[in-house]
């Protein structure tokens, strides 16, 4: 009734906790089982052509519209 | 042709044993052919809670290896002789469930029964696979409690590539039963309310089970708690068993506190 003295529960907090814990635990279990051999043999592709440090893979997933991001990052001293 | 629904939870102690059994019995008392099958091999937990524990004489493994048949290993219950239970085996042996011998044991349950409910072990390795393999539906019973509803979430995701049903190209029906709800804490924003529950998992909702202290004197006796009419978890599995019968019962409000004095202000002014 007296806002002020109404102690705010933690439900919230476990809320937001959990919708963010599912979130990354359905996004590690839906990637792909090809994805550690499909980032070695491209590195193997860039790397003819330049020097390469790493490759980052990412998935995203928004409503029903799926991408996969990849991400070169480039060895300055190859 | 009998419908199989799997009580399933990922973590452990949630209540599935307790759901299977008042469901099971709920189901019975709508006038249908029910079997319940306790799955969680090595354990043996169901024929307790339904005070069967005496009549065990086969279990579904033995079943399965052909050593003892169905209608032997049957036994019919004492409180409702639409009623059936099949045991669990106490056998350490991992290997004891195999898919093949699964399937063939629940089709034949399948044309003696109308429902076939499974209770899954805790977990999601292979015991649980195994529950879930020939299953048309499954009940999700959670806990209003963050470690239940994330691996609430893993077992579904299991569910959804594992399940035979999945593989052929079709849907399992999901349901939810939110067990163990404290409406004071709900209130006061103590304790994830069902819709937050509903918003993270995204299935629909079956029912909501107050937490009730009544089960424990329930299990001592080996008499499920929908027997017992003055009990609200009790009330709650009645209405359970009757929506899965395909009656359509209202959802009443679990989560407002009844007789506090906010609501005795607004009853006022009603
Ligand atoms: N609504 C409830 N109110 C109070 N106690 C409950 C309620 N539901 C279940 N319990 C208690 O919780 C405990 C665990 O219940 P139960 O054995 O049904 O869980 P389970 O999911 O089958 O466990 P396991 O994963 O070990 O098989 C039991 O002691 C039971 O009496
Ligand atoms: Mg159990």
């Amino acid at each position: 009734m007296f806002p002020w003295f109404k102690k705010k529960g933690s439900a919230s907090t476990a809320k937001d906790r959990l919708t963010i814990a599912i979130m990354s635990d359905r996004d590690n279990n839906n990637s792909y089982p090809f994805m550690a051999q499909m980032k070695a043999e491209i590195i193997e592709v860039v790397k003819k052509y330049i020097g390469v440090k790493t490759i980052n893979i990412t998935k995203d997933v928004e409503g029903d519209f799926e991408a996969l991001s990849i991400e070169v990052q480039l060895d300055k001293n190859a | 042709m009998g419908n199989v629904i799997a009580v399933i939870s990922g973590k452990g102690g949630v209540g599935k044993t307790t759901t299977t059994a008042n469901i099971g019995l709920g189901i019975a008392l709508n006038n249908k052919r029910c079997v319940v099958v306790d799955f969680d091999i090595g354990q043996r937990n169901l024929d307790m809670i339904l005070g069967l524990e005496n009549r065990v004489v086969y279990d579904i493994v033995q079943v399965m290896d052909g050593e003892a048949s169905l209608s032997q290993a049957l036994i019919k219950s004492k409180m409702n002789d639409k009623l059936y239970f099949l045991a669990a085996s106490q056998t350490k042996d991992k290997t004891a469930l195999q898919s093949e011998k699964i399937s063939k044991l629940i089709e034949s349950l399948r044309e003696d029964f109308d429902y076939i409910i499974l209770d899954a072990p805790a977990g999601i390795e292979s015991g649980y696979e195994h529950t879930i393999e020939f299953a048309d539906a499954a009940i999700i019973v959670v806990n209003p409690e963050v470690s239940s509803i994330r691996d609430a979430d893993r077992a579904i995701g299991i569910l959804d590539s594992k399940s035979q049903k999945v593989k052929d190209g079709a849907e399992v029906a999901k349901y939810l039963i939110i067990n163990r709800i404290d409406a004071k804490m709900v209130q006061s924003g103590e304790m994830l309310s069902s819709s937050d529950i509903l918003d993270i998992l995204g299935i629909n909702l079956l029912g909501k089970v107050p937490e009730d202290k009544g089960i424990i004197d329930a299990s001592n006796q080996g008499k499920p708690i929908i027997l017992n009419p003055n009990s609200a978890a009790g009330q709650a599995y009645k209405r359970i068993a009757s929506r899965l019968c395909g009656e359509d019962i209202d959802m009443p409000e679990l989560e407002t506190v009844q007789g506090s004095f906010l609501q005795k202000i607004k009853g006022i002014f009603k």
